[in-house]
């Protein structure tokens, strides 16, 4: 089942002087239970079509359907009311709250979607023994490792269900052991829950578990390698 | 999850926080006790007016306050009266001799108002027998001595009747209070002299007192210095009920202190029966009939009601008789306010800069929670919020040490003394009782979180122009 499709998808930032084409004429389709990686170096488009994808930042031309809905028909609010419901978002440098506990990360969105407190510990606790970390349910971000912290980034941005998660550089601040153990977790929510996971990096740990490689040069897709 | 998530975030950097919330605290503290002062001092004056100077309600002849003419006067008074004690609410009624005169020693005259009473009577309304001066006398101690006179220490002093004398018993007295040696040898150089009135006194300690030591315990000096003659006498002169000049001479019965030093110097109380009998007045008739009320906020509706009963007489509360009490007492809570107001808007510059700083140092994590789904009215909530409880800590603290500190204070009161004079010219008294009620705190606790709501608005702007996809990039 399609979760989402690029369109001839186009960035131009204008400068002072010149255009910069960050993304020219990107085509791309996702399938349900995907674990794809978008690769390229750096300058070459990752991050601009990760975010447009995110529906953070529009497309100058072309459109992305997110199940069959075209972000840019959105309002700005609704964009990110469609964001918290359907994207889980993952940062390269973790992005927790500092004030709050694994626990209470974890449950933000679904605290922000009015889920009911039983409903919301279950899940919590469900996503927490996912990613290995039940026994640090009540530690704040600077009580944890890089690789923890970003476990638990990756606990909160499954935990309203969306249809697929995005990680910008997810592994970029962890060691080889914590992105070991992260991807592993990553690939087994892939294969348990059926969830989307497409990835911007260039470190190669990550490609190697890719089943799907999209390679950016200058903003164009140059390949696009489906591996079983 | 927004509220826990703000208070959170209010102790995330606790000194600059603290430091918000103690400036907080300290201006709220400084304007909730200023206020309590003011307050009790407003109170104290309010009291003292109602239960020395006016009580709750008087009626007089409908021209007697415009012109003083002895002949505009309520006749049949005691029908009146019995009607008056007889309505509810009413707790005593007494009815006086108003003449205009003036008063006169052997060395100083003076201006009064001659008030004729019965003291019994009186004592049910008003509160002055109470106010007497120690070791001056009684206030009408021997009814059957008519001559008897209830004077103000002020118009004592006015009068010369009060003078000072540095004698062996004063320097006795002084040295007892533990005044500094240096200090007594120089006050011995008047020893053996007096001094008629205080100008003269205070003109002689000025010459060997330093100004220091002159306002450190010029006002002990002068109270040990102090000599009264008790049943001094003074003789008052006036109109009498046909506009012939007559008089009498009084012996001063003794002397009442309280804070309003205008009315001290002016009013000259009498028994009724004596001043009756020089006026020549008949019977049954008086200038003026005081009324005093189980309960002050009746007073509006008995002024009504006693209006309508006796529509040829004018019928004044103490509020319309004293307008710039009334005037204190309803305004002063928007004047309280008001005051509140302008401290609270000088802290919220301080509100708005601390707040300005949280969104700058966390551009990237609200462009995160926008980028996860926290939308714009969510993000100005918590903003706001956070707002709100960092100048609610601090305002609570600070309402919290006012609240001890007015409570500590107001059982001893606060004694300004070296401002005596001035405050007594203006008819407040020098110690001050401050008192607050709750509803102050909770005018100013609602004060406090609109301007932590209004101090929130700027900086909440600023977080919801944040571009997500920029903020994220930041470092």
């Amino acid at each position: 089942m399609k979760v989402l499709e690029l369109n001839n998808v186009h960035k131009v930032y204008n400068t002072t002087h010149i255009e910069v084409h960050a993304v020219n004429d990107v085509s791309l389709t996702f399938e349900e239970g995907e674990f794809a990686a978008i690769v390229g170096p750096s300058g070459s488009g990752k991050t601009t079509l990760l975010n447009m994808i995110g529906g953070l930042d529009m497309p100058t031309d072309g459109k992305i359907l997110v199940n069959s809905t075209d972000l840019s028909t959105l309002k700005s609010s609704a964009i990110i009311d469609f964001r918290m419901r359907n994207i889980g978002f993952v940062f390269q440098s973790y992005n927790l709250i500092p004030v709050l506990t694994a626990k209470e990360n974890i449950e933000f969105i679904m605290n922000l979607q009015k889920w009911p407190r039983q409903k919301r510990d279950e899940r919590t606790i469900e996503l927490l023994k996912a990613v290995g970390l039940e026994d640090r349910i009540n530690s704040r971000p600077a009580q944890l490792s890089g690789g923890q912290q970003q476990r638990v980034a990756v606990a909160r941005a499954l935990a309203s269900k969306p249809r697929f998660v995005l990680a910008d550089e997810p592994t970029a601040n962890l060691d080889t052991k914590s992105t070991e153990t992260l991807l592993d977790i990553m690939e087994k929510l892939n294969r348990d829950e059926n969830i989307t996971f497409i990835f911007s990096t260039h470190d190669a740990r990550v490609v190697k578990k890719a089943r799907r490689i999209i390679t950016l040069e200058d903003g164009k897709v140059v390949s696009d390698e489906k591996r079983e | 999850m927004i509220t826990k998530t703000a208070w959170k975030n209010v102790w995330r950097n606790k000194i600059r926080s603290l430091v918000v919330i103690a400036s907080v605290t300290v201006g709220i503290f400084a304007g909730v006790f200023a206020v309590g002062v003011m307050n009790g001092a407003i109170d104290q004056r309010i009291d003292e007016v109602i239960d020395n100077e006016v009580s709750h309600i008087q009626i007089t002849h409908a021209d007697f306050r415009a012109n003083n003419d002895l002949a505009c006067n309520i006749k049949d008074v005691s029908r009146i009266e019995e009607s008056i004690s007889g309505l509810e609410g009413v707790q005593a009624v007494s009815d006086r001799l108003f003449v205009v005169g003036m008063a006169n020693t052997a060395s100083k005259s003076t201006g009064v108002n001659i008030i004729g009473i019965d003291p019994e009577k009186e004592k049910e309304i008003f509160g002055l027998d109470k106010e007497l001066e120690p070791r001056t006398g009684e206030y009408f101690g021997d009814p059957d001595r008519e001559e008897l006179a209830y004077i103000g220490v002020d118009l004592a002093k006015n009068l010369n009747i009060i003078r000072y004398e540095i004698n062996d018993k004063v320097i006795g007295e002084l040295k007892s209070a533990e005044l500094p040696v240096e200090i007594i040898s120089e006050i011995e150089k008047y020893s053996g002299e007096r001094f008629d009135n205080e100008r003269s006194f205070k003109k002689a300690m000025r010459s060997v007192l330093s100004d220091k030591n002159e306002s450190e315990y010029g006002k002990l000096i002068m109270e040990k210095s102090q000599t009264f003659r008790e049943r001094a006498k003074f003789t008052l002169t006036f109109v009498d009920s046909h506009n012939q000049q007559t008089g009498g001479v009084f012996r001063v019965g003794g002397l009442y202190n309280i804070p309003n030093s205008m009315f001290e110097s002016t009013q000259v109380f009498v028994q009724d029966r004596i001043l009756r009998r020089l006026i020549e007045f008949p019977e049954n008739t008086a200038h003026q009939i005081v009324i005093r009320l189980k309960n002050v906020d009746d007073t509006r509706a008995m002024t009504r009601k006693l209006r309508n009963d006796f529509p040829g007489l004018e019928v004044l509360n103490w509020k319309q008789i004293q307008p710039d009490m009334a005037m204190m007492s309803d305004f002063a809570g928007v004047m309280y306010g008001f005051f509140m107001v302008i401290i609270l808007a000088a802290l919220a510059f301080g509100i708005v800069n601390t707040m300005l700083m949280v969104v700058l140092e966390r551009i990237k994590e609200l462009g995160m929670l926008t980028a996860i789904g926290m939308n714009k009215k969510k993000v100005f909530r918590m903003i706001m919020t956070e707002s709100v409880f960092l100048s609610l800590t601090g305002g609570v603290s600070g309402m919290l040490v006012s609240w001890i500190i007015i409570k500590l204070t107001s059982t001893r009161g606060i004694n300004f003394g070296s401002l005596q004079e001035g405050f007594e010219a203006m008819g407040f008294s020098s110690h001050i009782y401050p008192e607050i009620g709750v509803d102050f705190f909770l005018i100013v606790t609602v004060l406090i979180i609109i301007t932590g709501i209004l101090s929130s608005v700027y900086p909440a702007l600023k977080a919801l122009r944040l571009d997500p996809a920029e903020a994220l990039r930041t470092e």
